[in-house]
């Protein structure tokens, strides 16, 4: 339980999508315009990255990972598929973006108002995709951990998107100079934030 | 470059004046990552040192030219309802492809740039250069298109890696090039460059100045 | 537009097509990515042995400095007949303790010294951890080690890779004064110099490091049966 909590931790603050990995910059710097859509957004993200990452998990561990089809027959025990991971990977989270949407749009059509224009944007936002990738490449014991750091990931990003949206609209009245204005101070102000996430580094639970 | 674009202007049409601007736009006026801001996202954490940046850089030229080939290739026949799984699917394809050849030729880079080599398949320029120009244009163009846009990405991420690694380490290219006496008169390295924070700070300031030279770029 | 039939019959031409070039491209790649990946386990080898070695030199050193390469299992005693270098540490610590085989390399310096390597694996915050410590002939003093990692946080247990960590463990003793196992613990918040059982942790990477002194602890008390079979009189040189 203890492991739980703190890899939730490091999760969300300290090896934040955002800040420590640049992930899903593209729609972080497009979006975070006004506090209500990075919001809207963020939820989005948080919900696919809980569904994709146990999934892409179970298909790496039962699937594609030398010796994983064992469960099939045990002549497959040098089978190792570990090279169509990323076709799979990003196959799931297309066909789950979808199903997501097509669900929200059935049962709450006012959280689809909210969130359905995001639905289509996430399956190639870059920290969904590397939500799978992360879990693949650090190996995770069993499905509690990874449905933790899925979840801790995805705050973590919804977290950075909005804590940045609440800074935009507040420098809108400042006097930025003009080449520097948008995009330009975006990137200086997450790069400061990053550095405030820094300070995140040392803490153990 | 420069040179590149003198030896092709030669032959035409192959490389008429249109095509050459599908090569030229992206590494400046029309730049995928300062001006579109597009296809940040697998990039900055492989600018710590030059070498993964180029190495990042090259792979992502080539998953661009040839994935805007193929789909434009193809694109009258792809079923629009489809269309983004199957943009999809030759992306990943392509990336596989690419990540195999690191794997096998340039093992300690691609243990380097470790998941992003992946996370091309969700670089938004891909997917944005597929549909709003492979799937409307002819191939050649395209696959132009493609190279510039990989060009114009690639030139941003060593900008930013030469920084970094300079400052951060005093290399280039892993070669040393901040003297030793420099260290002996208390000179330090600036261990903040290599930290990802600075990537971005670099970015923003790179923006600035850009914008700052070409006035007329329209600020969004 | 497009009838269904046609959707259908397109989408399995094209994975059946992406298919066949995947699969092609990986299989004719495959023997150059294993040549990398064990060129890279001797330089990680080699390198416990304080012998720096890049891509093109290694295989020549390990033949020149790596002469003799077994697994022994857990009562100290030699398995015949087994390939050690290619033994999977992850499958040998899912096996029953008595069926484990665990590869020595055995290193033989320029002036026919012998540096015993001994590969260890364990886990780090983000996943798995593993390196190589080499052991002096009196099987207690440490002569070098290589650690790596895969995902560790960079700038924080990401350092265990590098020179400055490595070096700490040389000199260090992993049995005490009374033959007692006790291993080498990394300690947080700086150890004592003068202790020779354990060193510095890096700042900031507690569960790293802590992961560091687990799998030194673990997988060498694995082979203390054997260490205390070839226990010889000599005394090891240590040269820093």
């Amino acid at each position: 339980m203890e492991n739980l909590i703190n890899l939730f931790v490091r999760s969300v603050f300290i090896d934040n999508m955002v800040f420590a990995y640049f992930l899903g910059m593209c729609s972080f710097i497009a979006v975070s315009k006004t506090v209500k859509t990075s919001i809207g957004l963020g939820i989005a993200v948080i919900c696919v990255l809980v569904i994709t990452v146990p999934l892409n998990w179970l298909i790496e561990n039962y699937l594609l990972k030398e010796g994983a089809l064992t469960w099939i027959s045990s002549d497959f025990a040098n089978v190792d598929l570990d090279f169509l991971s990323f076709i799979l990977f990003i196959a799931t989270i297309a066909a789950m973006t979808q199903l997501v949407e097509m669900i929200i749009e059935k049962f709450s059509p006012s959280l689809y108002n909210a969130l359905g224009i995001f639905l289509p944007l996430i399956a190639v936002n870059c920290a969904i995709l590397g939500g799978s990738l992360f879990m693949q490449q650090r190996e995770f014991n069993t499905i509690a951990e990874v449905s933790v750091y899925a979840l801790g990931s995805g705050i973590g990003w919804a977290l950075a998107i909005v804590s940045i949206a609440a800074i935009r609209e507040k420098i809108t009245y400042s006097n930025i100079p003009a080449p520097l204005k948008g995009t330009g101070i975006t990137f200086i102000l997450t790069g400061l934030m990053a550095i405030a996430f820094m300070s995140f580094m040392g803490i153990k639970i | 470059m420069i040179n590149n674009n003198n030896i092709t202007k030669n032959k035409e049409p192959l490389f008429s004046a249109k095509n050459l601007k599908l090569l030229k736009g992206p590494l400046n006026e029309v730049n995928p990552i300062t001006i579109q801001v597009l296809g940040i996202c697998s990039a900055l954490a492989v600018t710590v040192q030059i070498k993964p940046a180029l190495v990042m850089a090259i792979s992502v030229t080539v998953v661009v030219a040839f994935s805007n080939l193929i789909i434009s290739l193809i694109r009258n026949t792809i079923p629009s309802r489809i269309r983004i799984i199957v943009q999809l699917i030759i992306v990943a394809a392509l990336v596989i492809i690419v990540d195999q050849f690191l794997k096998a030729y340039m093992y300690d880079v691609s243990k380097k740039l470790s998941v992003f080599v992946g996370l091309i398949i969700t670089n938004c320029i891909i997917m944005g250069r597929l549909e709003a120009f492979a799937m409307n244009n002819k191939p050649w163009p395209s696959f132009l298109d493609g190279i510039g846009n990989g060009l114009g990405y690639g030139i941003i991420l060593v900008i930013v890696a030469f920084f970094r690694e300079l400052l951060g380490s005093g290399k280039i290219l892993g070669h040393q090039v901040v003297p030793q006496s420099f260290y002996d008169a208390g000179y330090i390295d600036n261990g903040l460059m290599i930290l990802p924070p600075m990537a971005l700070i670099i970015i923003g300031i790179i923006i600035w100045i850009q914008r700052s030279i070409s006035k007329n770029i329209v600020n969004n | 537009m497009f009838s269904n039939r046609y959707i259908f019959i397109y989408s399995t031409i094209l994975v059946i097509v992406v298919a066949i070039a995947i699969t092609l491209t990986s299989l004719t790649l495959k023997p150059k990515q294993l040549e990398n990946i064990r060129i890279e386990k001797m330089q990680n080898i080699l390198k416990a042995a304080n012998i720096n070695a890049d891509k093109n030199n290694a295989k020549k050193l390990y033949e020149q400095y790596i002469t003799e390469c077994f697994a022994v299992n857990i009562k100290g005693e030699k398995i015949n007949n087994i390939n050690a270098f290619n033994i999977d540490l992850e499958k040998e610590f899912k096996k029953n303790k008595v069926e484990q085989q665990l590869p020595v390399y055995v290193c033989t310096g320029k002036n026919s010294e012998k540096y015993y390597i001994i590969p260890i694996k364990g886990k780090g915050l983000w996943g798995p951890i593993w390196g190589y410590i080499g052991l002096c002939d009196d099987f207690n003093t440490i002569y070098g080690t290589f650690f790596d990692h895969q995902g560790e946080t960079p700038g924080l247990g990401a350092e265990i890779n590098t020179d400055k960590f490595q070096n700490n463990f040389k000199g260090k003793k992993i049995f005490d004064e009374k033959g007692e196992f006790t291993s080498v613990k990394v300690i947080k918040g700086g150890a004592n110099p003068d202790d020779i059982h354990s060193v510095d942790a890096i700042s900031g990477s507690t569960i790293t490091s802590n992961g560091v002194s687990e799998m030194i602890k673990s997988c060498l008390s694995l082979y203390i049966e054997f260490f205390k079979n070839q226990r010889q009189k000599e005394i090891c040189y240590d040269k820093q």
